[in-house]
């Protein structure tokens, strides 16, 4: 198919590379989410299920690995700026009849510039990174499918690929990531916040649902515009947060615990913009 | 002191830490958890803990901060893991300085009471039979109430 007349941002009008000048763009959220694998012998999949391998817990250290590459992705691709990231997730998920392990990252700041490079980065060295923990039992490992799979913000609109695929797709999202389930699959706890959320344009309440109500409700992070709540509180979150997704039905199902700001907090605790608020099932620590 | 980590810790090491160079402390009690191989279900292989970062560590602050609110105590550390773990593994520590051992060991008591049932922590046990999350005990609230009733 062919392109409709795009321009490489890259280039200049002499065909130089050059570096965009992101100065006047105004900063919104960005974010996007990359994913890849890297296939791999069964016996390979299963000593790093089981954690037998020499190198000690590949997961773990290829999440940091992850995380380190998208804040460095700067120094690597040579026309891309340094960003502030306010949050890096990957994800690891163990694929025994396909015999490969599923990395995904997504990335996101508030800011002028996409984050996909980003994204893109933290996938591919996850899994070189996967790669050298398991070279020693494994050298013929593969990676492959590396890709953006969504992002967000921006002027040149949201890009799902799914639903992509030619056309360029333009979706107001009101719930991000929720796109797909988080899979904690060996039970991959993925998530790594590396920093304060900026000022955004809308007033918003962050949203976070952990352990088994994540996966329950297949929804890790979501964020909702304060002016969407019926009511400044915890109650009037669940009720929006309901008309905006089905799945968050499975707030009232069995005994769910709700912390606003970190603090054990009810259904009649006061909510206000930039307010973190998890929900989550009974503690079992210990 | 207070950490939530994904390594091994050493009891041994941690309780020779709180005392060094102290001559004031008459009683020391320590607790280790370990990961069993059966619980719900038989054949427990490996469990995943899972925390909420943050939170977690204002929730094990305040709870020390209420246990030297309610006895005279000379040190406390507490140390729990996060990530995957193996039967046999230790998940938390408990190391708790006293004059006298009552309240050591009532203190120590109490850490672990009020731990199981307000700091987010969540186990995920991975079985032969498949991955289950670990569901609350009744007894754990039991033994947290026994507190505030006595207090």
């Amino acid at each position: 198919m062919p392109l409709t007349n795009p321009s490489l941002t890259h280039l200049n009008a002499r065909g130089e590379a050059h570096m965009v000048d992101v100065a006047d763009k105004p900063e919104s959220r960005r974010e996007a989410s990359a994913s890849g694998l890297i296939r791999m012998q069964p016996e390979t999949l299963a000593l790093l299920a089981e954690g037998g391998l020499p190198k000690g817990d590949v997961l773990a250290t290829a999440r940091i690995a992850g995380i380190q590459a998208a804040k460095r992705t700067h120094e690597l691709i040579p026309l891309c700026h340094a960003l502030a990231l306010s949050k890096v997730a990957i994800d690891f998920e163990l694929d025994e009849p396909e015999s490969c392990v599923h990395v995904s990252a997504t990335c996101r700041l508030n800011g002028r510039t996409g984050v996909e490079m980003e994204a893109l980065t933290a996938v591919s060295v996850a899994c070189l990174t996967l790669y050298d923990m398991c070279k020693a039992v494994d050298k013929g490992m593969e990676i492959g499918a590396i890709h953006l799979d969504t992002k967000t913000g921006g002027k040149s609109g949201d890009y799902r690929r799914e639903e992509a695929r030619g056309e360029r797709a333009v979706t107001p999202s009101f719930i991000e990531s929720a796109a797909s389930p988080i899979v904690t699959g060996e039970g991959a706890s993925g998530e790594v916040s590396v920093g304060q959320r900026g000022d955004i344009a809308a007033p918003c309440i962050r949203v976070k649902c952990l352990a088994e109500l994540r996966e329950r409700l297949g929804v890790g992070d979501v964020t909702v515009p304060v002016d969407r709540l019926a009511s400044s509180d915890v109650a009037g979150l669940k009720t929006a947060l309901k008309a905006l997704d089905a799945r968050f039905e499975g707030l009232d199902q069995g005994r769910v615990l709700c912390a606003v700001n970190q603090v054990m907090a009810g259904d009649a605790t006061p909510l206000t913009d930039n307010d973190e608020v998890a929900f989550f099932p009974p503690v079992t620590g210990g | 002191m207070i950490r939530v980590q994904q390594r091994v810790f050493d009891a041994g090491d941690e309780q020779r830490a709180l005392l060094e160079a102290r001559s004031d402390i008459g009683a020391v009690v320590s607790f280790t958890g370990l990961v069993r191989d059966f619980n719900e279900r038989p054949e427990v292989q490996a469990l995943t803990l899972e925390h909420y970062p943050g939170m977690t560590e204002a929730a094990l602050g305040d709870i020390v901060e209420q246990a030297q609110s309610r006895w005279p105590l000379q040190g406390v550390t507490l140390i729990h893991r996060i990530g995957r773990l193996a039967p046999a593994d230790p998940i938390v520590l408990v190391v708790v300085a006293s004059a006298h051992r009552r309240a050591a060991f009532e203190a120590c008591d109490f850490i672990m009471d009020y731990l199981k049932t307000r700091a987010p922590f969540w186990k995920k046990e991975h079985t032969a039979s498949g991955d289950y999350w670990v569901s609350e005990r009744d007894g754990d609230h039991d033994a947290a109430r026994r507190w505030e009733m006595s207090s």
